[in-house]
């Protein structure tokens, strides 16, 4: 070889950007840092099944959400329950973990101010904790990757083993303390200081949980006797207190407050609570981290009006109303006239409301003059989360109607009907046509069949776009009542820390929403609080994990409906009646032990500790 | 054009043909066998949905995921489609002491029985209906230290009913040591259930017992029929 080349094949690609140019600029780190943020696994308007940003390339997932595998909601047509593959994140998750690990690598070389650097260090901190809890919580103990990888020819000492659940929960709120510690005050769209003790609250509350009601569901396998699942009861202390201190100084540092404490009426309750989650910008006191949706378009909207407004608003769309909130749900609620407990739906005279028998004419059935009458007294937060049978959603009068009784006594149910009586016919349905009612109807899986609507997060400003991704709502991830009720519930289930303060967060929440009455800190209060205040924010589905309740919960679980029926035998007057029955076509449902923990993909290549009975 | 017609043959050949060498045999080999009461030789019953399984773990590959083999109401299993290799096979995540595994070798039509102790017996069973009521009373017989978390009656259309296949139940939480003097009474009212179960038909009973033991599962007397 007498010649060689000299540089040729070297050539830098055109259509990439070296590490070190990107990383050189601030404002290369700024666009490097909002690709992290658009990682982040946030469950929020585009989590599904299959995962997290579900709005780009083909998002039809039949709009099946978290909530529905909780007795939060059904789904109008599906009845599906977990799936092994479902609400994963493993190869997301340590892509993300890389990512911000090259981001933290790089953060000493920058040209910039030292607060600067501190408050880079700081949000990638938040990231990564934020990143290992989501894998802690789907996973259990995982490999931590503190540092960047480096490929040095071989693959073999790039696998890392699992570390313990408790390692993982540890690293977990270890990040968080040094996100808080790096991070400022100042509010904005990314994460301060107080972001990153809201992460720790709800870490150190998940982990205290799966300490102290680990015992509830055990299983065993490889995983088990290695610690990579299952934490000690005796680190329940530990955890609980983490959260009674971040949450702690979230309150008392006075920078957040909830949004409209002190409603005159139960109506501007509703109202209050319905717009915060309509624009949760508009409450910047409350909202400690928002997720935003500025345009429509693939990856940039979102689905849920499409999905979930009530068929009459479609506009066009063809498959609206998939979001049935059950009757469960709205037996919830308390009445203002009962603080402190739930109050069942009493649909008879003789007030039983575990009779799921169906229609019976010998039966004394309640009157009632709208068919909304019978949630007179319920708490405001039913009515800013739900659309209920008769009241009034973008103008319109939703019609959410089973069926009649005939004069003679007969019921019709379900089933698509008319009747003339006198001068006047009446329709099954409520109405005669399809786009004039919203409820039980099968056509095209359009209309509810629990007897109720979704209302809270719906845009009620602007009619459907009938395409997808068009949906501009913004997400509230952390807000301030959560903190609340995770303080609340430490103090409570750890018997430990101020309880005046807890019981005081407690009934603020409730006082917010309309209530006038102070309720006693309890358990069961926190928790009905917690399901009624953070109903569809995808916390339910994780409070029966880390509570362990999923599978008592869900042991054969089938769901409820209430029927509105018009009464005809009441006629000239207008009178309605309802019936409360199991959901029409649904099958009961049982969560098994394992999907307390999900499956770990590809352990045939990484070689790792499968979780039990996968 | 004729070349490009030989072309376009030889590219079929190529896409269509297949190696012989990708051509695996199917599996050949199937285990069967019977889960035994060990001390009255009777077969244990079981459920058909979540219930006790077979692992079983194929030698020869590392990392391996286990196969699990379901188990029948009766007690007996079979998987007729194994390769023939070495297996280390145990009943786990039963209603049973579960037994220490053992290695066998899976070829032609493989029986394997165990003889196992169940967490619970149900004895000196009597189902029968009382006015409006289907009554059952039964004794049991605790083998393994611990608490019997529950006992229930589950009532369904199916003849393999039961804990988690079941329309209908009643159940009574224990959390206690089993009493072997007690006699244990569950009062299972049809009326309940009529929505899924009308009256007037005939339906599949079973009483069951579970131990508070981590993945027990239910034991069962033999289900029973009865016009309700």
């Amino acid at each position: 070889m007498l010649f060689s080349c000299q540089g040729i094949l070297d050539i830098k690609p055109t259509d990439k950007i070296p590490a070190e140019v990107l990383f050189g600029d601030p404002e290369g780190v700024k666009i490097y840092m909002a690709n992290l943020y658009y990682q982040l696994p946030i469950e929020d308007f585009a989590y599904f099944r299959a995962g997290f940003n579900q709005n780009g390339g083909d998002p039809n997932n039949g709009g099946f959400s978290a909530a529905m595998l909780t007795e939060e909601a059904m789904h109008t047509e599906f009845g599906d329950f977990f799936g092994d593959g479902d609400f994963q994140w493993w190869d997301q998750g340590y892509k993300l973990i890389r990512d911000v690990n090259l981001l933290i690598d790089a953060i000493p070389a920058l040209d910039i101010l030292e607060e600067e650097k501190s408050a880079l260090t700081g949000e990638s901190n938040f990231i990564k904790a934020f990143a290992y809890f989501a894998l802690a919580k789907r996973y259990g103990g995982v490999p931590l990757i503190k540092a960047t990888q480096k490929y040095e020819g071989s693959a073999e000492p790039l696998k890392v083993p699992r570390s313990t659940e408790k390692e993982t929960w540890d690293y977990v709120l270890e990040l968080c303390d040094v996100a808080a510690t790096n991070l400022g005050t100042a509010k904005g769209r990314r994460a301060n200081k107080y972001t990153a003790l809201a992460l720790k609250s709800r870490a150190a509350l998940h982990a205290a949980s799966l300490a102290k009601f680990g015992s509830r569901a055990t299983v065993s396998g490889d995983a088990v006797t290695q610690k990579l699942v299952g934490l000690e009861a005796s680190a329940a202390a530990g955890y609980y207190a983490a959260c009674i201190q971040a949450s702690q100084a979230i309150i008392t540092d006075g920078a957040y407050s909830l949004f409209r404490p002190n409603p005159a009426t139960p109506a501007e309750a509703a109202e209050n609570y319905r717009l915060l989650f309509q624009n949760p910008n508009d409450a910047p006191d409350e909202v400690i981290l928002i997720k935003g949706y500025n345009l429509p378009g693939a990856n940039l909207g979102h689905n849920y009006d499409i999905w979930y407004q009530p068929a009459q608003v479609a506009n066009g769309w063809p498959h609206p109303g998939r979001m049935n909130p059950t009757l469960e749900m709205v037996d919830l609620y308390e009445s203002y006239a009962a603080p402190g407990q739930s109050a069942p739906v009493v649909t008879t005279v003789d007030g039983n409301v575990t009779d799921y028998g169906g229609y019976d004419p010998s039966k004394n059935y309640l009157r009632f003059d709208t068919p909304n009458e019978i949630f007179k007294d319920k708490d405001a937060r039913l009515w800013g989360t739900a659309i209920l049978p008769g009241t009034t959603w973008k103008g319109t009068n939703i019609v959410i109607q089973a069926g009649y009784v005939k004069p003679d006594g007969q019921a019709v149910i379900r089933i698509k009907d008319q009747i003339t009586v006198g001068a006047n016919t009446y329709y099954t349905y409520g109405a005669p046509s399809t786009t004039m009612y919203s409820g039980f109807d099968t056509y095209g899986g359009n209309n509810t069949r629990t007897g109720f609507s979704f209302k809270k997060f719906m845009n009620q400003n602007s009619p459907i776009v009938p395409g997808w991704n068009q949906s501009t709502t913004d997400w509230a991830e952390f807000r301030y009542a959560e903190v609340l009720l995770n303080f609340a519930e430490a103090v409570v289930e750890s018997g430990t820390g101020d309880a005046t303060a807890a019981a005081k967060a407690l009934n603020d929440i409730r006082r917010r929403a309309g209530h006038t009455v102070n309720i006693p800190l309890t358990a069961d209060n926190v928790q009905r609080e917690r399901r009624v205040e953070l109903a569809f924010e995808n916390k339910r589905f994780w409070d029966l994990i880390r509570r362990r309740e999923y599978h008592t919960v869900f042991n054969n679980r089938v769901m409820h409906t209430l029927l509105p029926l018009q009464d005809l035998r009441a006629l000239p007057a207008t009178k309605y009646i309802f019936v409360r029955v199991q959901v029409p076509n649904s099958n009961p449902r049982t969560f098994e032990l394992k999907a307390y923990y999900r499956s770990i993909p590809g352990i045939g290549a990484n070689g790792l500790v499968q979780n039990p009975q996968y | 054009m004729k070349r490009l017609q030989y072309l376009f043959l030889l590219l079929a050949a190529i896409l269509f043909g297949a190696c012989e060498k990708d051509n695996f045999d199917g599996p050949t080999a199937g285990l069967s066998g019977r889960l035994i009461d060990a001390d009255t030789k009777e077969l244990l019953q079981q459920d058909i949905v979540r219930g006790s399984t077979i692992e079983i773990v194929e030698h020869g590959y590392d990392p391996v995921r286990p196969q699990y083999l379901i188990v029948k109401n009766d007690g007996t299993y079979e998987n007729s489609m194994l390769f023939e290799n070495m297996y280390t096979v145990r009943p786990v995540r039963g209603n049973f002491v579960t037994p220490e595994p053992i290695d066998i070798r899976i070829s032609g039509k493989t029986v394997q029985d165990f003889n196992v102790t169940p967490y619970l017996r149900i004895q000196d069973l009597n189902i029968s209906k009382q006015g409006n009521l289907v009554v059952a009373t039964f004794r049991l017989q605790q083998n393994v230290i611990g608490n019997v978390q529950k006992i229930g009656i589950y009532v369904d259309k199916d003849p393999r009913v039961g804990e988690p296949m079941r329309l209908g139940q009643k159940e009574q939480t224990l959390n206690a040591a089993a009493d072997p003097n007690t006699v244990y009474r569950l009062e299972y009212n049809p009326d309940e259930f009529k929505a899924q179960m009308p009256l007037g038909k005939s339906y599949y009973f079973r009483v069951g017992a579970l131990m508070s033991l981590t993945e027990a599962k239910p034991n069962y007397a033999p289900t029973v029929k009865l016009d309700i």
